[in-house]
């Protein structure tokens, strides 16, 4: 089965050509600012050696930090109103409390807090106002807001105040962009809330760079289906991804923790991807990342997604090397390292210079970096070294060592052995590691039923979910062999009757053969 | 000492290591307690000592089911309105406020109306931890009377309250959060300096404080955090710290039930090599076994932490999947008298076993597994 995995990261796409499991082309060429002509580019070289392959792929995976990115880098965010339904509760805790002061202007000023939402028995907290809805809708259009976040207390259990004030306000402006916070989180209002207003701030540049991509890969003649991956390593498709784009935050790491394991065909590693600005410390461990357990911040604002745990290290190829070598990033060139670095004819002192300065390494002009004093070479790259090690030591599950994965455009920075390292790999195809896992993402099948526990017991009524999650899976194109539990989640409803919950299973494994069902579409 | 807003950072996360589970996310109740202190300015944060005898001091706090306050945010003024809300009922002034509860976001509440009324709040609180029933503070042991009290609810709707009993003052209250909100802001148990004296658990708002300092400080892997912790413990009046368990989520249950969040959780060691560790939740971790055998109990305090990093984690926030260290620590002695025991023992919960101290569980739980 041929399929393409491509990976737009903010300086680089890559793409990959894999054949069953074999990398059959991979490719690392530069991010472009209309994204679609990056990725023809990329298109182009992986398939010039297999003319007329075009028809015989069966899918193209996608992963991409452009989403992240926006928000990290706070550009590409669109202003949005945030409305929240709850009044009298929460008087003097607004939406975009405790966010960063720059990505909460990025957002404009437009807050709103007005009565209503449910309590947690099904009592309403306080009656929607037609009066403060009219006037909110009003003061929208009058600002000529396009994008609105609309969050409800209790809404994961009745969302209905949200979908009335949605409605009313597509019905004055047919054309504003809408996130209903029950759609894209779980409880936990403020984090719910945080996820809807910067996926509502993400829509338009969502519709941009998914109409980008879809673009690219059509013009290269490619009309097989096209998926986008999530942060928990399943795939949506691409309608789902216009609409969810905050669901791609840390896919990146994700997608690179899983394509070492598929290089190395080791289940249990460290893995650290280098790139030109950071290093992404993460632990694979039965073949998947590790998830953080605590609230995830994105950009600083706190969300309740599942993601992976990665330590970002401000060490990548472009990093600045200063203080005669005592200082290491984390200010760095970025994707300008092939300009302004030495070896490559410009004058900034880079990481990358000190390990081609050391010898072990041929990148650029190495003539350029001859004369470099001794003691900065040396102690710059103890600093790197160093700077990795106690990174590694702060992730590591335990104090045994396990073997250390290098993967990423900057795997070759290393070049003495880690301490807590078992062995070090560097496998073939690491540079492109993130579109391997973005090509062997996985399909999830996902079920959510309100179940009385007093009817069929907890344990039972589990299992039912799950095989329904499972056979969505598999009719999506899930081997079944591989099919395991992802998350569950239950809700309790407690104003219902006969201990009433709602709960919700997802289970994922890995593309056996592409076909019947849309992946995407038992996620919405 | 002052308490400024640069301490609530470090106050909220020891205070969560202290909740054994429960008390709630202080997060929001940081965030709310951060706007007061930096509008109103630093609050006096006052040791026991420093009490008059005939001084009126009220405890205030938040009461109902934490899974609730997910979703129910407080406002900013709730504890300043419940504080004159309360004077306004008993006709007096009040000199200081105390929190009844130290973990969770209840070690916040009282700050929020110290601040905004510009009186000072005692170094100490009521429980030394979080527990689920009134009753089971160190005030109504020490014979203190739960009323006159007040409670307010999200719209600032106000109830009274007038019993002797802090028992049927728990059954009372308990109903009354469930018809308001599932959680409301009391003052109750109002008590002269001499009364809190001989009741409060001192030093615990500081002690916190210490703790989320060293939680910030070593955050990493459970066993980097595990000396400097213990050393803070061994040096106050808890008890030993101790390491009960670490592993993986594999089944979470909660639901509300009469106004608690009631579950059970259950962890499987990473390599299988142990019997799963069970622990049962009412808004705390109460009691955590391996297989049939207790290894600690209420009131003795069990804190789940992530694997990781360290951060503790509350019983509504525990995942399927997470890695997690389970720590236990000895209470302080007081809630070792058969005073005390008759109101916090496992029985008063409705489990049938006598309490054993954690350090004992330990010790034989050692020996079996040595064997």
């Amino acid at each position: 089965m041929l399929r393409i995995g491509i990976d737009v990261g903010g300086t680089h796409t890559d793409a990959v050509l894999l054949d069953g499991d074999a990398v059959i082309a991979s490719t690392k060429a530069l991010t472009s600012a209309d994204v679609t002509t990056g990725i023809l580019d990329a298109l182009e070289t992986i398939l010039t050696e297999h003319r007329g392959i075009e028809d015989t792929v069966e899918a193209v995976m996608l992963g991409t930090t452009q989403f992240t990115n926006a928000v990290i880098e706070r550009r590409e965010l669109a202003e949005v109103a945030a409305v929240r339904i709850g009044i009298p509760s929460g008087t003097g805790i607004p939406p975009k409390i405790g966010w960063p002061d720059d990505v909460a202007r990025s957002l404009g000023d437009n807050v709103y807090m007005i009565r209503g939402g449910y309590l947690y028995d099904g009592w309403a907290l306080a009656e929607l106002d037609d009066a403060e809805m009219d006037a909110v809708v009003g003061d929208l259009k009058a600002k000529k807001v396009d994008a609105v976040a609309i969050s409800s207390a209790f809404s994961p259990m009745n969302p209905e105040p949200e979908q009335i004030l949605a409605k009313r306000i597509r019905a004055a402006m047919p054309n504003t962009r809408i996130t209903e916070s029950h759609k894209i989180g779980r409880l936990g209002i403020l984090e719910r809330e945080n996820a809807a207003l910067l996926n509502a701030s993400l829509l338009g540049f969502a519709d941009r760079v998914v109409s980008s991509f879809v673009d690219a890969i059509r013009q290269r003649g490619l009309t097989c289906r096209f998926f986008v991956s999530q942060n928990d390593g399943t795939l949506m498709d691409a309608e789902f991804a216009r609409q969810f784009p905050a669901l791609t935050f840390a896919s990146g790491p994700t997608n690179s923790l899983r394509g070492a394991c598929k290089l190395t065909g080791l289940d249990d590693a460290i893995v650290v991807d280098i790139g030109g600005t950071t290093s992404d410390i993460g632990i694979l461990q039965d073949g998947f990342p590790r998830e953080s357990s605590i609230v995830i911040e994105v950009g600083g604002v706190r969300t309740n997604f599942r993601m992976p745990d990665i330590l970002a290290l401000g060490l990548g190829g472009g990093s600045l090397v200063t203080e005669g070598g005592d200082k290491v990033g984390p200010r760095s060139v970025g994707h300008a390292l092939v300009e302004e670095g030495l070896v490559f004819g410009g004058d900034t002192l880079t990481a990358t210079d000190i390990v081609v300065a050391t010898g072990n390494v041929t990148i650029g002009d190495s003539s350029r970096v001859a004369d470099l004093d001794r003691d900065l070479v040396s102690s710059a790259v103890r600093q790197m070294t160093g700077m990795l090690n106690a990174g590694i030591e702060k992730m590591k599950p335990s104090s045994d060592p396990l073997p250390v994965v290098l993967v990423g455009g900057g795997a070759v920075l290393v070049t003495e052995k880690l301490d807590a390292a078992s062995e070090m790999l560097t496998p073939e195809h690491a540079g492109v590691a993130n579109a391997i896992g973005a090509a062997i993402a996985q399909i999830g099948g996902e079920t959510e039923r309100m179940v009385s526990y007093d009817k069929t017991p907890r344990k039972q009524a589990i299992e039912e979910v799950t095989r329904e999650a499972t056979s969505i899976a598999l009719a999506a194109g899930a081997d079944s062999s591989t099919i395991r539990m992802a998350d569950i989640e239950e809700t309790s409803i407690s104003y219902m009757a006969g201990n009433t919950t709602r709960l919700r299973v997802k289970v994922v494994g890995d593309i056996g053969s592409i076909g019947g069902t849309t992946a995407g579409e038992d996620v919405a | 000492m002052k308490l400024t807003a640069d301490d609530l950072q470090d106050l909220s996360s020891g205070a969560v290591f202290l909740a054994t589970g429960g008390g709630g996310d202080p997060y929001v109740s940081f965030l709310a307690t951060r706007k007061v202190l930096e509008e109103h300015g630093p609050v006096d944060l006052i040791s026991v000592d420093e009490l008059d005898d005939d001084a009126y001091i009220v405890a205030i706090g938040g009461v109902g089911a934490p899974t609730v306050s997910l979703e129910l945010l407080p406002s900013v003024d709730d504890a300043s309105i419940a504080l004159a809300e309360f004077e306004r009922h008993v006709g007096r002034k009040v000199d200081a406020v105390v929190s009844f509860e130290i973990g969770g976001g209840n070690s916040l509440v009282p700050i929020m109306a110290a601040a905004s009324r510009g009186i000072p709040v005692v170094n100490g609180d009521g429980m030394g931890r979080a527990l689920p029933e009134a009753q089971m503070m160190t005030f109504p042991i020490a014979g203190v009377a739960p009323t006159p009290a007040i409670g307010i609810d999200y719209a600032g709707n106000v109830v009274t309250f007038s019993t002797d009993s802090t028992g049927t003052y728990e059954r009372h209250v308990r109903a009354m959060a469930q018809a308001m909100g599932g959680m409301i802001t009391t003052a109750e148990h109002p008590m002269t300096g001499k009364q809190l004296k001989s009741s409060v658990v001192p030093d615990t708002i500081s002690f916190s404080i210490e703790i989320g300092r060293i939680l910030r400080e070593y955050r990493g892997s459970a066993h980097r955090i595990f000396d400097p912790l213990s050393a803070a413990f061994a040096n106050s009046l808890y008890g030993d710290l101790f390491h009960i368990y670490t592993g993986k989520v594999v089944d979470y249950s909660s639901s509300i039930i009469g106004g608690y969040d009631i579950g059970e959780a259950s962890i499987e060691s990473f390599d299988n090599g142990e019997p799963p560790l069970r622990l049962n939740i009412k808004n705390e971790f109460l009691v955590a076994r391996i297989g049939d055998q207790v290894v600690a109990s209420v009131p003795d305090l069990i804190t789940v932490l992530d694997y990781e990093t360290s951060t503790p984690i509350n019983a509504e926030r525990l995942r399927y999947g997470q890695r997690v260290t389970v720590f236990g620590v000895g209470c302080p002695d007081y809630y070792r008298t058969d005073r005390a025991l008759d109101v916090v023992a496992p029985r008063c919960f409705g489990f049938d076993f006598e309490f054993v101290p954690v350090e004992d569980l330990q010790e034989h739980h050692q020996s079996l597994a040595g064997t």
